[in-house]
């Protein structure tokens, strides 16, 4: 299992356009990616965009994600890489 | 594996504008059709169109109609092509319905998908004022 935490830096945040980039990624892996925000307020399953929505993570907001199962190493630079990105959006 | 197929009847462009914004998120999506009911379309030329829309999307797995609201006339119309087990509907429909039933995993039956939209339509409408006035007084919330 593998934790580590992000930071949303585009612009609209975690929005639709985004969550369905990140639910398309997650979905080609077949570890369990969860997304969690660090209050513990709200916990969404990366392979539903609107599990995802739920988070409404804005910018600058951080999230926990936890990638667990075979491929968890590449689910988690793909991951990390598209955050780093702010989804194509910087 | 056959899939559900999906229709969305609406007053306006309702419909057809919400089969756009799914499809801008999630992509193509070949088993959703959309109908658009204008405000004075004859009832029978209103009907031919839901019925070519309904075969357009079957492939033997059953047919969900999304409608625009419940006592309405896309709504009273869709209502004619009810058969159990074979063609299902949900009133008052939203995006994140719309979603919930583009993204439903192929084996769900027809039943288990209309009932998985309904609830899903319910769970997301929120007062938001609750739930983002923290996050204001907060910078890096």
């Amino acid at each position: 299992m593998l934790e580590t935490t992000v930071r949303v830096v585009n612009h609209l945040g975690l929005h639709a356009r985004a969550a369905g980039q990140l639910v398309k990624l997650a979905r080609r892996f077949t570890s369990r990616i969860t997304l969690r925000k660090p209050d513990g307020s709200a916990e969404a399953d990366a392979r539903s965009m609107l599990s995802v929505l739920t988070l409404a993570a804005s910018i600058n907001s951080r999230l926990i994600v936890e990638i667990d199962g075979a491929d968890e190493r590449e689910a988690m630079d793909a991951i990390t890489h598209l955050f780093e990105q702010g989804f194509g959006e910087l | 594996m056959h899939r559900v197929g999906g229709v969305i009847v609406s007053h306006g462009q309702l419909a057809n504008e919400l089969l756009a914004a799914a499809e801008t998120v999630i992509g193509d999506l070949q088993n959703v059709a959309a109908v658009s009911i204008g405000w004075h379309d004859d009832v029978e030329a209103a009907k031919a169109e839901i019925r070519r829309a309904i075969s357009s999307v079957s492939q033997g797995a059953g047919v969900l109609l999304m409608t625009d609201m419940f006592g309405g006339t896309p709504t009273n119309i869709s209502a004619m092509f009810l058969d159990e087990g074979e063609i299902e509907m949900v009133t008052g429909v939203n995006l994140p319905m719309v979603v919930k039933f583009a993204t439903h995993s192929k084996g769900g039956t027809l039943s288990d998908i209309a009932k998985d939209v309904e609830e899903q339509g319910k769970q997301s409408i929120y007062r938001t004022a609750s739930l983002f006035a923290p996050a204001k007084s907060k910078k890096d919330a």
